[in-house]
């Protein structure tokens, strides 16, 4: 019985439209999460998310069917968009260019609110506006982790950094956000 | 994150950082069992680690409920643009494997031509009596004359263009 995995790897070796068509179902809101997360632009991430399934159509002869698609398929986007920052804006990712841990931003300010202690929705809000402020490779990190469920080793794949690089990034980036949190708490 | 809350329970340093890396790094389910144990002791005992933990189950739901969704506008037009490509892609294919066939052809066509020709040669020279060495300079002659006849001409025309252009 063929899994999964190798048959997605056949079908974009033909090259097949309508396997297409499933993924890109399956994976549209991970795939733009993760973009948002790079880019911190939803048009810019719209854009990306475009380019990475032709580019999947393209080079899907590429992936071999031992690793997980999605794994693969966030590699590809990440490529897509240092290539579309290197272009556009030299400075803004360059956390995911290099492999140095840099500092991070602590939040600008606290307001604490008895209802913001309830509210799941303007926590959400909050820690999404931490993430702005946290280093890229962090931000990617958490996202990959905590938002797309990905395994250690998987973002380690993704990102072709160390796996105790990536621990380490998951560890500061939640480190990162946790002002953020106390904010609201007060 | 340096406040590490040290307690007088005989916990180190390390205690409290190996604690909350796990609490980072690994879902409750990965940990082994017996780092599991080890973990929950800790945290029974350690306040500062027990709030790291609180904290970072916070931030981890915080984090997936954080909403980020593709609209259906952009899913149909990436498809559509998918299905363009993919079209394209598989005429290209398609006029590579005619070129491609179109190469074995003449080359398989030339190679007979050619085998034909030279024993026309033979037969011809002996026909004729025309002396050995002269010959094969003749049937070489055939094969480039055209070539060069044609090359002069699209030189020619190369030049021409040009020329009228500037």
């Amino acid at each position: 019985m063929v899994d999964e995995k190798s048959e997605i790897a056949q079908g974009l070796r033909r090259r097949d439209p309508d396997l297409l068509d499933r993924l890109i179902e399956q994976y549209q809101h991970r795939l733009l999460r993760y973009l948002m997360s790079l880019t911190r632009n939803r048009a810019t991430a719209e854009d990306l998310f475009q380019e990475t399934w032709i580019r999947v159509l393209e080079r899907g002869r590429q992936y071999d069917g031992k690793h997980e698609f999605s794994a693969w398929l966030f590699s590809v986007s990440r490529h897509l968009a240092i290539d579309f920052f290197r272009r556009k804006q030299p400075a803004s990712l360059d956390g995911l260019l290099e492999d140095k841990d840099k500092p991070m931003d602590p939040p600008a300010s606290a307001e604490p609110s008895a209802f913001d202690l309830v509210a799941h929705r303007e926590l959400g809000e909050r820690i999404a506006a931490g993430l702005d402020h946290v280093a890229a490779e962090y931000r990617e990190a958490l996202v990959l982790r905590f938002q797309e469920g990905l395994s250690l080793e998987e973002i380690a794949v993704v990102t072709g950094a160390p796996l105790g690089t990536v621990k380490s990034r998951v560890y500061r980036g939640l480190s990162a956000l946790q002002p953020w949190l106390k904010g609201i708490r007060g | 994150m340096t406040n590490t809350g040290m307690t007088n329970t005989g916990m180190t340093n390390n205690d409290h950082v190996r604690a909350r890396r796990m609490l980072a790094l690994a879902d409750a389910g990965e940990l082994p069992a017996a780092d599991r144990a080890w973990l929950e002791s800790h945290l029974e005992a350690c306040d500062s680690c027990r709030a790291f933990a609180q904290d970072t189950g916070d931030v981890v739901r915080a984090l997936r409920s954080i909403p980020v969704a593709a609209d259906r506008t952009l899913v149909a037009a990436t498809q559509m643009r998918v299905r363009l490509r993919a079209r394209e892609l598989r005429q290209r294919d398609e006029r590579l494997w005619l070129v491609g066939a179109s190469c074995v052809a003449v080359t398989l066509a030339a190679a007979f031509t050619n085998l034909a020709c030279w024993r026309g040669f033979t037969w011809l020279v002996e026909r004729t009596h025309v002396p050995a060495a002269t010959w094969p300079v003749a049937f070489v002659a055939l094969w480039i004359v055209p070539a060069l006849a044609a090359s002069v001409l699209l030189l020619a025309k190369g030049t021409h263009l040009a020329d009228h252009n500037s």
